[in-house]
C-alpha cells in the first residue's frame, strides 16, 4: 500500500516532468503564451508528487513496514522516533527521494516567483532544464535506485540505520540542509544554460538567479559547518575535518559558488567575465553531481559510504552529459559571450575579485585533485595510493592565507582604479592592528608562521571590516539618523555590503580557530582505576565512576570523568560506549566540555573493565567553538545580504573636510553610493 | 597625512612583520621526541580507517602505530626508515602524502600550473587592458542610463 503509493507518486512526477518538458518546448516552438504558462504549473505536480513519495516512505518508516527493503534496511522496532524520521535520508535510496523533494520546493520556487513572466522564453528554457534535472532523477528512483522497493519476505524486525546515524540529533539537521545548497545549484544553473540557449548573454539571467544562489550558497555553508559539528560530536577522534572524499564533496560546489558571487559582482558593475561567471556555475552544478557519485556509488570507501548501489554508472552518465552539453553550449556562444570591458588596474576591486576567483579556483583543483587521484592511480596505474590531511593541508595552507589577506585588502579597494594614497590612508590602521596581535601572539609563545600569520591577517581583516562598518555608521548619522536607528538604516541601505561583511567575519572566526588547532592541540591517552586521577595541560581527570543504561535501542556504558582546575570543579562529564544490537564493535561518543578559548574533548577508548579501569582519550581543542559561531556569522550574514534594499536613499553630505573625492564612504553596491561616483561604473554598451 | 611621507608607517610594519617572521622560522633547538611521533604518525594513515591518520585515529590498529612509532623513535630510527618500515608492511596506500614522482606528479604540480598559469594570464590581461584604448560613454549612452534610472525609481 505504501509502496504501491509511493512508487505511484514517482511516476506521477516523472511524468510531471515529462509532460512540463514537451508542453514548454511546444509553446517555445509555437511562439503560444499559453502554454508556456501551463508548462510552469507541472513544477506544482512535480512538488506535490515528491512530497506524497516523502510522506509515503516516511510512513512506512514510522509504522515500521519492513516489506519494503529501505526500510527494513534503515529501521528497526528499536528505533527511536527521532531516528526513525532521519532514516529517510540515512542512505541512497532515500536520500534521493529527499532531493526530489528539495527539487520540487525550488522548482514551485521558480514557478511561482516568474509567473508573471511565464512567456519570456528564458523563464520557459530555465523550467525546462530544471524538469529534465528532475526528470533524470525521478527516472533514477523509478530505476536503479528505487527506495520503495519491495523484500520477497517480509522480516520481522529490520536492521536498524548505521549506528553512527543514529546517535546524535545533528543527523536532522545536517544532511537536509547540505541538500538544499546543493540543490539549489539547480536554479542557477538552469538559468545559466537558459541564457546559453537564447543567446540573452546580458545580466539578466544573473540578476534572476542572485538570491537563489545565495540562498543555496547559505544553506551549503551552514551544512557543512553542521557535517563538521556532527563529525566532532559522534566521530569521536578529536577533529571535525578529515579531508574525507564525502567532506571534499561538499566543499567543492561551496569553492566554485563562492568564486562566483564574488565574480557576478565584477559582471553585474562592469558586465564582464561572462564566459567565466557561466563557467563558474555550471561547474558548481557538475560538481554537485560529481559530488553525489563519488559519495554515493561505492567507488570510495569512506566513513559516510553507508551504501552501495548501481546508480553510479546512472550519475556518471549524466555527469557526462551536463558536462559535454555545456561544454558545447559555451563554445557555440563563445563570440557573443565575448564583453567589450577591461579593467583598469591591477590595484582595484574588480582586479581583487579576479585575484580571489583565481585563488579558489586552484583551491577547488587541490581538492578534486586530492579526492580522485586515488581513484585514478589505481585506474591508470593499478596502484593502491592516499591522499590525505598532510597532502590537504600543505596545498591548502598559503591558498586559504593568501584569501585572508586579499579578504583583509580587498573591501578598502575601489572600483575602477586607486592611487597608493587612498590605499595606504585606508589601510594603515587595519593593517598595524593586524600586525600588533601578530607581536601579541609571537609574545605569547606562538612560533608555527602559518598560525602567526593568520593571527595577523585575521585581525587585519576585522580592522577593515570594522573601519568601513563605522564610516558606514557615520555617513548615516552625518545624514541626521539618530544613532538607535543608524545599524538598521545602514545595513538596509546596503544589505548585500554589509551581509557580505557579516560572512568575512564569520570565516575569520573560523581561519583562527583553524590557525589554533595547528598550535596548541594537546592530546593524551590515560589509564585510570576509579577514584585515580590525571593531570594533562593543567587540568586535572578524575575516574569517578561507571554508569550502565539499556534502552531496546541501545546499551550504553558512561564513564564519569571529574574535570578540575586547581581547586575549581569543572564539572563532571561522561564520554561512552554504546552497543547496538547487531553491531560488531562499539559505538563511543564522546563528551564535551565547550569554552571560549578551548573545548575538553574526552572519548572512552576502552570501556571500564571489572575491576573499574578505564582507558580515557583526553583532548585538549583550542576555539572550536569559534568554527560554529563562524557558520553562524555566514548564515546571519547571508539573511542580511537578501534582505530587499531600502528605497530610501540617505545622501549625507561629504563627511569631514580632509577626504578627497576618492575616498568615500566604502562604496556599496548600487546607485546609492552616498558620493555618487557610481555614475561612472554603469556597465556602458553591454546590456544585451 | 601629507603626501610624501605616508610610506613611512609602511616601512615599520614591513620591518616588523619581517623581524616576526624570521624569529618564527629560526631554528629553535632539535624537535622533540614527541613532535617526530607527531609528525611520522600525521603521514600513516590508519589501516582500518579510509581517510584519518594513525596520529588521529582512536582504532585499536592507530593505536598501536603510535606505539610502534614512539618506540621506533626512541631507539633513533629515522622518519625516512619508519616510513619505508610501514611501507614495505601495508604497501604504499600507507602514506597519506602521494610521492612526488610519475603520476605523483601531477598531484603536487596541477593545481601549481594552475596558480602559476592564472597568475601570467592575469598579468597579461592587465597590460592587454592597459594598452587597450579606454572605452568612454556616449552621450546617448549617458541619456540612456539616465533614462533608465528614472524608470527604476518609478517602480
Amino acid at each position: 500500500m505504501r509502496a504501491s503509493l509511493g512508487v505511484l507518486a514517482l511516476a506521477l512526477g516523472a511524468v510531471s516532468a515529462l509532460l512540463g518538458i514537451v508542453v514548454l518546448l511546444l509553446g517555445l516552438r509555437r511562439k503560444d503564451d499559453r502554454l508556456l504558462r501551463v508548462g510552469l504549473r507541472y513544477a506544482f505536480f512535480v512538488l506535490g508528487a515528491s512530497a506524497v513519495a516523502v510522506v509515503a516512505m516516511e510512513w512506512a518508516l514510522i509504522t515500521h513496514d519492513f516489506s519494503i527493503r529501505y526500510v527494513a534496511e534503515n529501521n528497526a522496532r528499536s528505533t527511536p522516533l527521532l531516528f526513525t524520521i532521519t532514516g529517510l535520508w540515512a542512505a541512497l535510496e532515500g536520500s534521493i527521494l529527499l532531493w526530489g523533494l528539495i527539487l520540487g520546493v525550488y522548482l514551485a520556487w521558480m514557478a511561482i516567483h516568474f509567473r508573471h513572466r511565464a512567456a519570456d522564453p528564458m523563464v520557459a528554457w530555465a523550467m525546462v532544464v530544471a524538469f529534465v534535472v528532475t526528470l533524470f532523477f525521478f527516472v533514477l528512483m523509478l530505476g536503479p535506485a528505487n527506495p520503495f522497493e519491495r523484500l520477497p519476505v517480509t522480516p520481522t524486525d529490520g536492521q536498524g540505520p548505521n549506528p553512527l546515524l543514529q546517535n546524535h540529533p545533528l543527523m536532522a539537521f545536517h544532511p537536509p540542509l547540505l541538500y538544499l545548497g546543493y540543490v539549489g545549484m539547480t536554479v542557477p544553473f538552469s538559468f545559466a544554460i537558459a541564457a546559453l540557449i537564447t543567446g540573452r548573454l546580458g545580466e539578466g539571467w544573473l540578476t534572476e538567479t542572485r538570491r537563489a544562489t545565495l540562498v543555496a550558497w547559505g544553506f551549503l555553508s551552514v551544512g557543512i559547518i553542521l557535517g563538521a559539528w556532527w563529525s566532532y560530536e559522534v566521530l569521536g577522534w578529536g577533529g571535525y575535518w578529515a579531508w574525507d572524499p564525502v567532506e571534499n564533496a561538499s566543499l567543492l560546489p561551496w569553492l566554485t559558488a563562492t568564486a562566483f558571487i564574488h565574480s557576478v559582482i565584477v559582471q553585474e558593475r562592469r558586465g564582464m567575465l561572462r564566459v567565466w561567471n557561466l563557467s563558474l556555475v555550471v561547474a558548481t552544478f557538475c560538481l554537485t553531481i560529481l559530488g553525489t557519485f563519488l559519495t554515493r556509488s561505492g567507488v570510495l570507501n569512506s566513513v559516510h559510504s553507508f551504501s552501495e548501489s548501481p546508480i553510479g554508472g546512472w550519475l556518471l552518465g549524466f555527469l557526462a552529459f551536463v558536462t559535454i552539453g555545456s561544454v558545447i553550449l559555451i563554445a557555440w556562444r563563445g563570440d557573443t559571450l565575448r564583453a567589450p570591458g577591461r579593467i583598469d588596474s591591477p590595484v582595484s576591486r574588480e582586479a581583487a575579485f579576479l585575484v580571489n576567483n583565481l585563488l579558489f579556483a586552484a583551491l577547488a583543483v587541490v581538492v578534486l585533485l586530492g579526492t580522485v587521484y586515488p581513484l585514478l592511480a589505481e585506474a591508470l596505474q593499478d596502484r593502491q595510493l592516499s591522499v590525505g590531511e598532510p597532502y590537504f593541508d600543505r596545498m591548502t595552507t598559503p591558498i586559504g592565507v593568501a584569501l585572508l589577506f586579499l579578504m583583509a585588502v580587498a573591501p578598502a579597494l575601489p572600483w575602477r582604479a586607486t592611487s597608493g594614497d587612498v590605499l595606504r590612508r585606508r589601510l594603515v590602521v587595519p593593517a598595524w592592528f593586524g600586525v600588533g596581535v601578530m607581536v601579541v601572539a609571537a609574545l605569547f609563545g606562538v612560533r608555527e608562521i602559518w598560525t602567526l600569520v593568520t593571527f595577523g591577517l585575521a585581525a587585519f581583516a576585522v580592522g577593515g571590516i570594522v573601519r568601513q562598518v563605522a564610516l558606514g555608521f557615520r555617513a548615516q548619522h552625518v545624514a541626521g539618523v539618530s544613532w538607535w536607528e543608524v545599524p538598521w538604516r545602514t545595513v538596509r541601505g546596503s544589505p548585500r555590503l554589509y551581509g557580505g561583511l557579516v560572512v568575512h567575519l564569520g570565516i575569520v572566526a573560523i581561519a583562527v580557530a583553524l590557525a589554533s588547532a595547528s598550535a596548541f592541540t594537546t592530546k593524551d591517552e590515560v589509564r585510570l582505576r576509579k577514584g585515580e586521577s590525571t593531570t594533562v595541560a593543567g587540568y586535572t581527570f578524575t575516574y569517578t565512576g561507571r554508569e550502565v543504561s539499556s534502552t531496546d535501542q541501545k546499551r550504553t556504558v558512561k564513564a564519569q570523568v571529574r574535570i578540575e582546575r586547581g581547586d575549581r570543579d569543572l564539572g563532571t562529564y561522561a564520554p561512552a560506549v554504546s552497543m547496538f544490537p547487531g553491531a560488531t564493535s562499539g559505538i563511543g561518543t564522546p563528551s564535551v566540555k565547550t569554552g571560549p578559548l578551548r573545548d575538553i574533548y574526552l572519548t572512552l577508548i576502552s570501556a571500564p573493565t571489572d575491576r573499574d579501569r578505564v582507558t580515557i582519550g583526553i583532548a585538549i581543542n583550542p576555539m572550536v567553538v569559534w568554527i560554529w559561531i563562524g557558520g553562524g556569522l555566514m548564515a546571519v550574514g547571508t539573511a542580511i545580504a537578501l534582505l530587499p534594499k531600502s528605497r530610501r536613499v540617505v545622501v549625507p553630505p561629504a563627511v569631514g573636510r580632509d577626504r578627497p573625492a576618492g575616498d568615500g564612504p566604502p562604496a556599496g553596491d548600487g546607485p546609492e553610493a552616498p558620493d555618487g561616483k557610481d555614475d561612472r561604473d554603469v556597465p556602458v554598451g553591454v546590456r544585451a | 597625512m601629507s603626501r610624501g611621507r605616508g610610506w613611512i608607517p609602511w616601512v615599520g610594519l614591513v620591518a616588523v612583520v619581517v623581524a616576526v617572521v624570521v624569529w618564527a622560522v629560526w631554528p629553535s633547538g632539535d624537535q622533540t621526541d614527541a613532535e617526530r611521533v607527531r609528525n611520522i604518525t600525521h603521514q600513516l594513515r590508519c589501516p582500518d580507517c579510509e581517510s584519518l591518520s594513525a596520529g588521529d585515529s582512536q582504532t585499536a590498529s592507530a593505536r598501536a602505530i603510535r606505539r610502534d612509532v614512539t618506540q621506533r623513535v626512541a631507539e633513533g630510527q629515522s622518519a625516512a626508515t619508519i616510513k619505508r618500515a610501514y611501507v614495505d608492511r601495508y604497501g604504499e596506500s600507507i602514506l597519506l602524502e602521494p610521492e612526488r614522482d610519475g603520476i605523483g606528479l601531477v598531484v603536487w604540480g596541477l593545481p601549481l600550473l594552475v596558480l602559476v598559469g592564472g597568475g601570467v594570464g592575469l598579468f597579461f590581461a592587465f597590460r592587454r587592458w592597459r594598452n587597450a584604448a579606454p572605452v568612454h560613454a556616449t552621450e546617448a549612452d549617458e541619456e540612456l542610463v539616465r533614462e533608465m534610472r528614472r524608470g527604476d525609481g518609478a517602480s
